[in-house]
């Protein structure tokens, strides 16, 4: 019987079968970051006497408010620097850092086969390099970097087909937020999510990211996605990745991991990717998302809409937003910058507008393009990398009551400040909501003069 | 192990953990002192809390703990008191996240949770996997074999670092 993609990469790293359904999984890669780092770390100083596995499997990174923004922040900050230092552990900060699910593949620290954790949940991002790679509480996180190893149970595995070719402005977000819709936004707890199918091996790595990013918000341990040639291009020549013929050995051995042509699964799910349209949510999971040239369901959940202030029927392009958020592990990286910007380009924001790059290496990337011209042209405040509203601790809050339309992953209640309300939804439709002021898509946008268009200065 | 108290009913699914700690409560080093900031991400959470000052059991719907892996969850609950959490379901990281602390998680049916739900107070034998409601008869439910042991014995951590010889031969076996 054939094996599936992931079950190769788990069966690589078992140390021990353990009682019950549990097995003793290496873990190849630590992610630490300050929010959930140090809890672990500490618990290891005091009672393990601070001896880690293997610092060198370690990276950390300051991101989840970077710089900080009071003295408790600015503790767990220093605490994460202080203990990288002493064992010697690469750390990204101020300056050099961003969000770490953005750091740690384009400085090259993911690769296909691997097994990664970190204590968030975003870890699944990293799936889209054909790794293991999944979320933990900080106890964990903490036992992963004291024995480089995790207690799980064996996840099953859900093939989600996605046959045909995206396109009519849809993006991988937008197959993100129809997957969840599709599965439900608990139908993934229990699995790994095996993306296969053509729509699949056209994206981009970035978009790969996107896609695997959203898989915990259908409760899914992570999601994976087989390595092939744009794997490998986008690895080549990262900081961490090895040149010339040590490279192209190691491509060659990512190359021949795959998923055995008769693997079987515990269950699969068929998404035909050219039927996918633009998408937004309206209610208060990621799995309540609609067109955005439709409307709101007549079964929407009457406890989702009185929280979101809306009802049912209600077209989506109707709702006015009271700000606009272009950021996250999600959607932040140079090609989301770009979608944006395109949508931006001589045009001016009609609410408040963050637009909050992935890490600093994208945002020098974007302002080597001009992008940070063409935000802040539009209104749009341009600026460091950090994880920012996206989780409502800082940079742009949002006030209760209010709506905010956000390329972000979680729409929960109070997730981008307490009583605020979040429609999720890809940059190009982040940024023409902003410019409408309302929902909407940047075919709504009346059409620029040529020379405006082409980013030629009147 | 005997867990034994009253109950606070939270009839609801899908609790995430932003509405169990909201992320600004997140800005601490250590795993203590967050009580107090237990639920205040539900807009009728703490008044909630305040009808049961001394619950030690959390009953509720499914898919409880969904969202961020945020330990810090359990922790909030833990500091309140909170010493098993029982729903027809759990999401998986807050799943592990309650062994790691010892607040033991129990999966009931649906059925099993519409009692729960009603009662006052349980006794839970952690060892045997029982829990009776009210004083009733005992019934069983399952816990998973190895983390029931994180709770009874020693903690999770502890147990990794058991392994570690293992785990070194492990990988020098591997890499040969
Ligand atoms: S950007 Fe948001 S979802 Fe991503 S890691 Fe930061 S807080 Fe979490």
């Amino acid at each position: 019987m054939g094996k599936s993609l992931f079950e190769k990469v788990w069966d690589r790293h078992i140390v021990e079968q353990l009682p019950g359904d549990n097995a003793l999984v290496f873990i190849d890669r630590v992610v630490a970051h300050e929010i959930t780092t140090p809890q672990g770390a500490l618990e290891i100083e005091h009672d393990f006497g601070d001896a880690l596995y293997d610092p060198q499997r370690i990276v950390a990174i300051n991101d989840h408010v970077s710089p900080a923004k009071d003295a408790d922040t600015a503790i767990q900050a220093q605490v994460l620097r202080v203990w990288a230092k002493r064992h010697g552990i690469r750390l990204y900060d101020i300056g050099d850092n961003g969000i770490c699910h953005v750091v740690v593949p384009e400085r090259g620290y993911v690769e296909p086969g691997m097994t990664l954790c970190c204590g968030d949940s975003h870890t699944c991002t990293l799936g889209a390099f054909g790794a293991f790679a999944l979320g933990i509480g900080s106890s964990a996180q903490g036992g992963a970097m004291l024995a480089s190893c995790l207690v799980l149970s064996r996840p099953k595995v859900m093939r989600v087909h996605v046959t045909g070719k995206l396109g009519n402005g849809a993006t991988a977000k937008d197959l993100a937020l129809t997957v969840i819709a599709s599965i439900g936004f608990k139908g993934g707890t229990g699995y790994v999510l095996e993306y296969t199918g053509s729509a699949i091996s056209a994206l981009s790595m970035e978009e790969r990211m996107t896609l695997c990013n959203m898989a915990i918000e259908s409760g899914a341990t992570t999601g994976i996605i087989a390595p092939d040639e744009t794997t490998v291009a986008y690895l080549r020549g990262r900081e961490q990745q090895p040149s010339g013929a040590e490279f192209d050995a190691r491509a060659e051995a990512w190359l021949a991991l795959r998923a055995d042509e008769d693997a079987t699964y515990d269950t699969s799910v068929a998404i035909n990717g050219s039927a996918i349209r633009p998408v937004v949510s309206w209610g208060t999971n990621p799995g309540e998302s609609a067109p955005i040239t439709g409307t709101i369901p007549s079964d929407a959940d009457p406890t989702s809409l009185t929280y979101m202030g809306l009802e049912a029927g209600q077209a989506l392009r109707s709702i006015a937003v009271d700000q606009a958020f272009i950021g996250s592990c999600t959607n932040a990286r140079l090609s989301d910058l770009r979608a944006a910007a395109e949508v931006f380009r001589g045009r001016k924001v009609a609410i408040p507008t963050i637009v909050t790059p992935g890490s600093q290496a994208v945002r020098r990337a974007a302002e080597r393009e001009g992008l940070h011209d063409v935000f802040q042209d539009a209104g749009a405040l341009w600026t460091h990398s950090s994880c920012g509203p996206c989780l409502g601790m800082s940079m742009g809050v949002i006030a209760p009551g209010t709506r905010c339309v956000s390329s972000s992953n979680r729409n929960f209640p109070g997730r981008m400040g307490a009583d605020g309300r979040v429609h999720l939804a890809s940059p190009a439709i982040v940024a023409a909501s902003a410019i409408l002021g309302r929902l909407g898509s940047p075919d709504e946008l009346e059409p620029l003069p040529l020379a405006q268009s082409r980013g030629i200065a009147a | 192990m005997i867990i034994s108290g009253s109950i606070l009913a939270l009839d609801r699914a899908n609790i995430d953990t932003d509405q169990i700690i909201p992320a600004r409560y997140l800005t601490g080093i250590t795993k203590s002192g967050l009580g107090q900031y237990l639920f205040t991400g539900l807009p009728d959470g703490p008044g909630l809390l305040a009808t049961k000052p001394g619950a030690r059991i959390l009953v509720t719907r499914e898919n409880f703990g969904c969202g961020s892996s945020r330990e810090h969850a359990a922790w909030a609950l833990v500091d309140h008191g909170f010493q098993a959490v029982i729903a027809p379901s759990f999401a998986r990281i807050f799943h592990e996240n309650a062994y790691n602390n010892a607040l033991t998680p129990i999966v009931l049916s649906d059925e099993l949770i519409e009692l729960a739900l009603r009662a006052k107070s349980a006794t839970i034998d952690v060892e045997q996997e029982t829990l009776s409601l009210d004083g009733g008869a005992p019934l069983s439910f399952s816990l998973d074999p190895l983390r029931k042991q994180f709770i009874l014995g020693g903690g999770f951590m502890r147990y990794l670092a058991s392994k570690i010889p293992t785990i070194r031969a492990w990988e020098i076996a591997s890499s040969q």
